[in-house]
């Protein structure tokens, strides 16, 4: 698996225990520009834990311990100088149910500029259409800014979530099945965006559902009991794979 | 007199046959809006360190602290304001209290006995707020403060309503600390901010007069009528409370309380129309209290008019601040308000929000200040805060987030350590100068000089004599009630609406339960003031308690447990009685035990239905009276008799008792939830 690549991130023999108990083993994965990686695997193996560990959502859990590097830029997310809030202004992260503020729309979106300290009216007006429009969510909200975000649709909720995440301008998102509470059409309004947004950010989606991680993603990871099974481009992953397991996973042959 | 005189009479004083209630009832409304302004931010900010700050193995620590808190009788807070807090007040203002006896101390003391209310409910209501909110936050990059402060505060703000007005509730219906320490002149403050002045609520009104009413006079009516007025207070209180309350299930997505009787009805009314009578409801409120206040230092005309304005004043600037904190969520029901706010422009909404905040901060400076001060120092004042607040927050604005919190969280501690060592203080200052004063003979001994020396066994043995009387009455009544409902009663309109009363009943003044016991027990069936009356009284207070701690206990039971046991063939009560309530026994005996710790300390309903100051010899009949130890406390020190110490010995002995009922009800909750798992 040899891959010259411009890494954003790359993750070099992390272990992480929740207590006395290991939730990854030994997990190595790179994150290139501008694609989508994604991280496949039945449930408990670690997923969640490995996306959230990328912007150290994980700190926010008592007795969660971090071993390895992680660069980002070549600079270790887990670095004793390493500003968490910078961090987590970089790489963003979308949550498996919508989970907007109980606030209006656009409180929503300014939410995270106000937070890093953009007072500007206009600059903030500006955002929030900006972030908006590349959510795919401007035209169907822009006459109900004021409302309350709890009031739109299942989807447009987690368009809205993403939208919040591009107000602060991250470099990364993280998606951990951001589909999964979605009915299929919300789904693949989803899927569009993710394709579109790729252009602009790079993107890491934790997905339960094989056939989406096939159509989106350029790279795949298979992960089995917190260990890095398998990583490589998606095609390979899902057509010719290397490891027994990664096949039988994929067709389906598997608990 | 009518009932215009008694509405708008300036004027209380029975001894001329005077029962104007403006006074009274401004009282009321000012001892609750000062002691509601010292212990919210107290209050609050304790519960946001409780649940956002601690780690969570101290977090049941300082929740236990606040139930200590909430398990001191009123009796004892009132020796705390008289002894302490009442001397303190005099010596910090000489010039303005020539006692200390003040609106101050009052709504001080009630404060401090709002706060465990308004902490636990707040508290509840923050961890109630989901963790996908926060995490969503600080995934982007906020810090925790910052998360809890536009984030999780918000999301929490109607549950932190609720307790507010909870906290307004304890305080409302609070007697004998009150009396104790506001002075009890019925007048009105002058001018109508002067903390200092003497005022006499309601309940002090009613404690006060009750035993020396004749009965069926106009004074006798009158009384009636305050206790009337006390009571629709409460009722709006919790009919709010309840309204807020599920509003919040709503939005959290939880299964609201289903509709009881009333809750039927107005469903089936049209929606504007409930509206708009909620909405009358709540302008009619407002303009009796601005009417009623302003009634006090201007004519009817007058008042008439700043009530209006008042109104609309207080209606306005809330519609903008509750629109700001707006976070209902599914627009379920059109509500109109709302809408018409929506319609103004964002920038005149922050602007005029704006000027709201400033113009408040400087009122509420230049009244303080102008107590002290002439009234062009004290609106310079007013101005130098508001623009030191200014300068403060856009100062805040810059500083880099992570030292924000810093000062945030360590202010916050300072609040949580201030309310620790309160209590500290309360109970050390009692039993420093009480426990050396407990000796066998003082425990054991018949009062002397009229209690000013000797022992204080007729009080204990009373004490315990009312405890048991009104559990023989509360126990079987309230628990066969509880099983009732809980294992027996369908869930329908008509018992959702029992339960409501129930807790109705729950939250009714215990000064109206004496009242009410006196004028049944003592009055009508002739028992005199007697335990009999005194242990009926107590036991109808605490039976909606003991009801309500049966019920959700069986509630609280599994019902796989109920179906191994019925499919094996036992009946619905062998069910009942040899599966569930075994279950269920500690969370009864729990409550049991709280009720008793209640019981004991209660001195408002047994005031005038069962106790004497003095008794040489013990009497063993139920239809005399007796003594008993919290009212012995509120004797001695309201009458100044018996030195300090043996007041506080007294004190001592009571709070020992309580705390002990408090102890083993944890403990014997700790042991149950050991014994059992499910
Ligand atoms: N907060 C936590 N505390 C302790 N163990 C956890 C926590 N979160 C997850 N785990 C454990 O870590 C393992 C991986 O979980 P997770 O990352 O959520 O899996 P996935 O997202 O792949 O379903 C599981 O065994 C799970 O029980
Ligand atoms: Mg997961």
């Amino acid at each position: 698996m040899v891959m010259i690549m411009d890494n954003v991130i790359d993750i070099q023999n992390v272990n992480l225990w929740y207590g006395d108990h290991q939730a990854l083993f030994d997990v190595s994965m790179p994150v290139q520009k501008n694609k989508v990686t994604a991280l496949i695997g039945p449930s408990g193996c670690g997923k969640s834990t490995l996306i959230r560990s990328i912007n150290r959502m994980n700190d926010l859990i008592d007795g969660c311990r971090v071993e390895g590097r992680m660069m980002f830029h070549g600079e270790d997310i887990y670095g004793p100088g390493t500003d968490v809030i910078k961090v987590r202004k970089k790489i963003g992260m979308i949550f498996q149910k919508p989970n907007p503020f109980p606030m209006s729309v656009r409180d929503n979106i300014t939410y995270g500029p106000k937070i890093h300290g953009i007072t500007d009216k206009d600059k903030l007006e500006e955002i929030l259409e900006k972030s908006l429009r590349e959510a795919a969510l401007w035209e169907e909200v822009k006459d109900r800014l004021d409302k309350s975000a709890m009031s739109l649709s299942g989807g447009q909720q987690q368009r809205l979530c993403i939208a919040r995440t591009l107000a602060v301008s991250p470099e990364v998102i993280l998606m951990d099945e951001p589909t999964s509470a979605l009915d299929p059409i919300a789904t693949s309004k989803i899927e569009d965006l993710i394709t579109e947004l790729v252009k602009e950010y790079t993107v890491v989606i934790v997905t339960h559902n094989m056939q989406q991680a096939a159509r989106i993603s350029d790279y795949t990871g298979f992960m089995y009991i917190g260990e890095m099974v398998e990583f490589d481009k998606t095609d390979k992953i899902f057509q010719n794979p290397s490891k027994e397991m990664t096949d039988r996973y994929i067709s389906g042959r598997f608990g | 007199m009518g009932l215009t005189d008694l509405l708008t009479g300036p004027r209380w004083r029975s001894s001329e046959g005077l029962y104007g209630t403006v006074p009274i009832i401004t009282a009321t409304l000012l001892v609750t809006a000062g002691a509601i302004l010292f212990a919210v931010p107290i209050g609050v900010a304790a519960a946001i360190f409780i649940s956002e700050v601690t780690p969570s193995r101290f977090k049941s620590v300082l929740k236990s602290i606040s139930e200590v808190f909430a398990g001191i009788p009123s009796v004892i807070y009132g020796f705390f304001g008289l002894t302490v807090l009442v001397p303190l007040l005099r010596d910090t203002f000489p010039s303005h209290l020539l006692m200390g006896y003040s609106w101050l101390a009052g709504s001080i003391l009630l404060g401090i006995m709002a706060l465990p209310t308004i902490i636990s409910v707040s508290e509840d209501a923050l961890s109630a707020v989901p963790k996908s909110y926060r995490e969503a936050s600080m995934a982007m990059g906020a810090t925790k403060w910052e998360t809890t402060i536009k984030v999780v505060t918000p999301a929490a703000i109607s549950g932190i309503s609720a307790a507010i007005i909870l906290g307004i509730g304890r305080a409302v219906g609070e007697t004998m600390a009150v009396m104790m320490v506001c002075g009890n002149s019925a007048i009105v403050p002058d001018p109508i901010f002067n903390v200092f002045s003497r005022i006499r609520p309601i309940t002090s009104t009613i404690a006060l007069e009750m035993p020396y009413v004749v009965i069926g006079s106009t004074h006798y009516s009158a009384l009636f009528f305050l206790a009337l007025i006390l009571m629709i207070m409460v009722l709006a209180i919790s009919m709010a409370s309840k309204i807020i309350v599920n509003r919040t299930r709503r939005k959290f997505g939880e299964t609201e309380n289903k509709p009881s009787l009333t809750g039927i009805i107005v469903a089936k009314l049209p929606v504007p129309l409930v509206n708009g009578f909620k909405n009358a409801l709540v302008v009619a409120g407002l303009f009796l209290i601005a009417y009623f206040i302003s009634l006090t230092f201007s004519n009817s005309f007058g008042a008439v008019l700043i009530g209006i304005s008042v109104t609309v004043a207080i209606v306005a600037s809330s519609l903008l601040w509750l629109n700001r904190l707006k976070n209902e969520g599914v627009s379920d029901r059109p509500r109109n308000p709302s809408e018409f706010i929506e319609s103004i422009p964002v920038k005149i909404k922050a602007v005029s929000r704006n000027i709201i905040t400033y113009a408040l901060v400087i009122t509420v400076v230049f009244m303080g200040a102008s107590l002290f001060y002439d009234d062009v120092v004290a609106f310079m004042a007013g101005l130098a805060v508001a623009a030191a607040y200014v300068t403060l927050r856009s100062v805040f604005r810059r500083i880099d987030s992570r030292v924000v919190q810093k000062v945030a969280h360590t202010a916050l501690l300072a609040v949580m350590i201030f309310a620790i060592l309160l209590l500290v203080y309360i109970l050390a200052d009692i039993f420093i100068e009480g426990l050396p004063m407990i000796t066998w003979d003082f425990l054991t001994g018949y009062p002397k000089d009229a209690g000013r020396a000797g022992g204080i066994y007729p009080a204990i043995v009373g004490t315990l004599k009312l405890i048991v009387g009104s559990m023989i009455i509360a126990l079987p009544l309230g628990m066969i009630t509880g099983i009732f409902l809980a294992e027996y009663a369908k869930d329908t309109p008509f018992t959702r609406t029992v339960r409501n009363s129930i807790d109705i009943l729950n939250g009714t003044p215990s000064i109206v339960f004496g009242l009410f016991g006196m004028s049944a027990f003592v009055i009508y069936f002739g028992f005199g003031n007697s335990l009999l009356a005194g242990c009926i009284t107590l036991g109808l207070m605490v039976l909606p308690v003991i009801i309500r701690t049966t019920e959700e206990a069986l509630k609280a039971v599994p019902g796989e447990l109920r179906e191994g046991s019925m499919a094996m063939g036992a009946t619905k009560w062998e069910t009942t009685v040899k599966v569930v309530l075994p279950a269920a026994i500690g969370s009864v005996i729990t409550g049991v035990i709280l009720s008793i710790g209640r019981v004991a300390g209660e001195t408002a309903p047994i005031m005038f239905t069962a106790v004497i100051m003095y008794q040489r010899v013990m009497s063993h009949s139920i239809f005399d009276p007796v003594m008993a130890l919290p009212y012995q406390l509120f004797y001695l020190a309201t009458e100044g008799m018996g030195s300090p110490a043996m007041q506080s010995a007294v004190a001592t002995v009571l709070l020992i008792m309580v705390l002990s009922m408090f102890t083993l009800a944890s403990v014997v909750r700790h042991y149950f939830d050991k014994r059992i798992r499910w």
